[in-house]
């Protein structure tokens, strides 16, 4: 179980459901600065997310915006949705990370942001979106600040809107990890949970696959990785 | 030995030049002139130096017989102490002597000495009457000639009954028995016969018998001892290796181990392989520096700790760097180098660090071989040396051959020669359908690469990687609470399920149960519970408390205590190892077949 993609932060605690957290990205964003290009290698196939991001192309209209939280180097989803004539946002909380997608994917946008700036009445506004992809990226975030960033997605987006997550299987909360010779902070839940967390975040879940996903390298074991495509229930 | 004249020119070539300057005949007596005191002496010089310079008990004797005959004997009977004896130790069995070997000259023609079927009179075993003769001459120590008084009996008894025939053994004083006398044994006796047209041994003569018998004892005491070192040596050495090689699933493993051709030649070579959790392998090759006794012994000891480190689940170079501390407390001057790599065969890859050892060879399934170059790092022993594990693919059908140097470094080979020779062999190997079978690789690479006599020692580990797809794996960290049992038996329906292994839902829940519960008790941080089906389906729980959980027998009234009974009873196999993070408790179960 990895920590992917660094999302969002927060310096200020306004707003109502992130007032009582105290939000710590500290040495987050520094180890995917320090991973660099070798985060891809270390985890070179990605069948599952591919899957995620063609269902996205296919039930989303031409031209439809679609945010990539936790965009990483930009491959391959913002390549991928931008390929197939979506227009993407990218959001990484790596600024190396954001240089690397600006490099691999020029026709799509990327931010270097927190994902908690995107909440509603949060200092950065995007816009709405049709479509948000997060691949293992909320795993970065402590259990407590997950909901909010389900809620956060459902503000982002369009009543109708689609939402592709991937998470890996676990029950931990913000669990120190090492990774790529770096150490992150990483939080999962079982099948279980996970799906009743997006029920109450106001999502349904269209489909659902599971892969066991052994990275290519030694010293991460296999993974439970969980794809879910959902759509904005209201 | 080509540098020596060869040995029958020796001795004799010195009692010829004896016979130029003192008169016709091939080979003239001794004699007492000043020139011929000097020719003995130095008749006496060379052979001592020869007999002193075998190595071995039939080196030794070798050379005694060549050094008497023909030039002081025509023929030498050589009796050996059987067994013969090792150490001071005073042995209380009965002295029983065994024919070792007789040489004569050609011209030789006495009865005894005739050739083959007469040799048979000559006694091949003595067990000399404790009171005889012979035990007393035994005893002395003394050379004598076969006409002193009351000798005869000894002589019958030493050549057998056949030399009491009259015209079997010359006249006069054409007969030297002499006792091989070690520090404190009978070692064995000497005959030396000269035939009846020649002139009979003088007193000197005996003083040059009873020198040749001195260092002759000696010789033979000292390859005895020698002898007795290196086979406790090589026996050392080879309990300390493994027995036989673990059947790990998802590797093939096969090994050999070859002595230095002098047995005196003990090596330090070892190697191992060692199952780790998530059916991962350590493979091991190490090497300790010198030859001995001590090589062996040092050896057996880094062996151990390898073992006890690889146990820990420690990365290659970190077993290497605590290695490297231990061994340095073993006692600063012992080297050795040592490759340690783990191959997983989930992610397919294969971690690796290298003290100072030659370099790994990959055979590929195309038939590709390549040398690994892994940083070589410092030996072991040297100390406070930066190790590096170097992390490579590992793709199903790929050989790694792990070897010591004495595979490809010799006296006319250098490590690089030999390393290339290695690879070069490997990809030349004929494989057109499939690849050979690792025994037969192994067999092939001895063959083609160590086929004589070697100086060094050979120590060949080869692992074919055979992995495993990552369905057949289910991994997940759960955080410790009172629900996590409940959650771990959730997870392990769902996978057996996918696996179509419904027949061990109930004992394998109820076993994960059991050890989910106990690792929750004492954990702090989040547990993995990790499923893999291979042959057999394993389960392993991991916390981080080291407290690994022995088996107890739970008091009536206790709650917990039961649960490894349990396990003990409902699974195939079970055990509990010590990591460096905290601990893991698997068990095993068999497929049912079909499955």
């Amino acid at each position: 179980m990895r920590g992917r993609k660094a999302t969002s932060v927060s310096r200020a605690n306004d707003g109502a459901d992130y007032g009582s957290l105290r939000l710590d990205r500290s040495g987050q964003a520094e180890a995917f600065d320090a991973i660099g290009d070798r985060y891809d290698e270390a985890f070179p196939h990605k069948e599952g997310q591919v899957g995620a991001g063609d269902w996205l192309i296919k039930s989303l209209d031409p031209g439809s915006r679609v945010l990539d939280l936790g965009c990483g180097t930009g491959v391959p989803t913002a390549r991928q949705l931008t390929d197939a004539g979506l227009e993407v946002v990218g959001v990484d909380l790596s600024r190396r990370m954001v240089e690397l997608a600006r490099e691999y994917v020029p026709a799509a946008t990327f931010h270097q942001l927190d994902l908690a700036d995107l909440r509603p009445g949060g200092p950065s506004d995007l816009g709405r979106f049709d479509g948000v992809a997060a691949f293992f990226s909320l795993l970065m975030l402590p259990r407590a600040e997950i909901p909010l960033a389900l809620r956060t997605i459902h503000h982002l987006l369009t009543p109708g809107g689609l939402f592709a997550l991937s998470m890996v299987e676990a029950h931990v909360d913000d669990f120190a990890i090492p990774f790529l010779g770096n150490t992150i902070r990483v939080s999962g839940y079982l099948l279980e949970d996970l799906h009743k967390i997006l029920d109450t975040a106001g999502f349904e879940i269209v489909k659902e696959s599971s892969y066991t996903y052994a990275p290519a390298v030694a010293d991460v074991p296999p993974e439970e990785q969980v794809f879910l495509c959902c759509r904005r229930r209201d | 030995m080509t540098e020596h004249p060869s040995p029958r020119e020796g001795p004799a070539g010195i009692a010829r030049r004896g016979a130029s300057s003192s008169g016709p005949g091939p080979v003239v007596p001794l004699g007492r002139t000043p020139a011929q005191q000097l020719d003995r002496l130095q008749y006496l010089d060379v052979a001592t130096r020869r007999i002193a310079r075998g190595m071995d008990l039939d080196e030794t004797l070798r050379e005694l017989r060549w050094a008497a005959v023909p030039a002081f004997a025509d023929a030498i009977v050589i009796h050996l102490h059987d067994p013969l004896p090792v150490g001071d130790e005073k042995s209380a069995a009965p002295v029983v002597l065994q024919l070792h070997s007789i040489d004569r000259a050609p011209e030789a023609r006495t009865a005894l000495l005739m050739p083959h079927a007469e040799y048979a009179s000559v006694a091949e075993r003595v067990e000399p009457t404790l009171t005889g003769r012979l035990a007393k001459l035994l005893l002395a120590g003394r050379p004598a000639f076969g006409d002193a008084p009351g000798i005869d009996p000894a002589v019958a008894e030493l050549l057998g009954p056949a030399a009491s025939a009259p015209g079997t053994l010359p006249p006069g004083r054409r007969l030297i028995i002499a006792p091989l006398h070690g520090r404190h044994h009978v070692m064995g006796t000497v005959v030396l016969l000269r035939r009846p047209d020649r002139s009979a041994f003088t007193g000197d003569d005996l003083l040059v018998a009873s020198q040749l018998a001195t260092h002759t004892a000696i010789g033979v005491q000292k390859a005895v001892m020698y002898g007795h070192e290196a086979s406790v040596a090589d026996t050392l050495q080879r309990t300390m290796l493994p027995s036989s090689l673990p059947e790990p699933t998802g590797i093939q493993l096969a090994s050999r181990y070859l002595p230095a051709s002098k047995t005196a030649q003990v090596g330090g070579d070892w190697y191992d392989a060692i199952p780790l959790p998530g059916n991962r392998v350590a493979l091991i090759v190490g090497d300790v520096m010198g030859h001995s006794m001590t090589s062996a012994a040092i050896m057996g000891q880094l062996r151990t700790i390898v073992q006890t480190l690889a146990g820990l689940d420690l990365p290659p170079h970190e077993v290497l760097h605590h290695l490297d501390e231990q061994a340095q407390r073993l006692g600063s001057d012992h080297i050795a180098t040592c490759l340690y790599a783990i191959y997983d065969p989930i992610s397919h890859r294969l971690l690796m660090a290298n003290a100072g050892h030659p370099p790994a060879v990959l055979l590929r399934p195309n038939g590709h071989a390549e040398v690994l170059r892994v940083p070589p790092g410092a030996p072991i022993g040297v100390g406070g040396v930066v190790f590096e594990s170097v992390e490579m693919p590992a793709p199903t059908g790929t050989t790694l051959v792990l070897y010591t140097d004495g595979l490809v470094e010799s006296r006319d080979t250098d490590v690089g020669t030999g390393v290339e020779a290695l690879r070069t062999h490997l990809q030349s190997t004929p494989h057109r359908h499939r690849l050979p079978s690792l025994e037969r690789l192994c067999d092939r690479i001895l063959v083609a690469l160590a086929p004589g006599p070697r100086d060094d020692d050979i120590a060949l580990l080869t692992a074919r990687f055979e992995g495993f797809p990552p369905d057949s794996v289910g991994y997940w960290h759960l955080d410790p609470h009172p629900l996590t049992a409940g959650q771990a038996r959730r997870l392990t329906r769902r996978v057996l399920r996918r696996w179509g292994l419904d027949a061990l839902l109930d004992s394998t829940e109820l076993m994960v149960s059991e050890v989910v519960t106990n690792a929750v008790r004492y954990a702090s941080r989040p547990i993995s519970l990790r499923l893999l089906r291979t042959d057999v389906l394993r389960c392993e729980v991991t916390d981080d408390s080291p407290q690994v959980p022995r088996m107890r027998q739970a008091a009536p009234g206790d709650e917990g205590g039961r649960g490894l009974f349990l396990v003990d009873r409902l699974a195939q196999r079970w055990g509990a190892t010590r990591l460096s993070t905290g601990k893991v408790v698997w068990f095993e179960q068999q497929i049912p077949k079909g499955r």
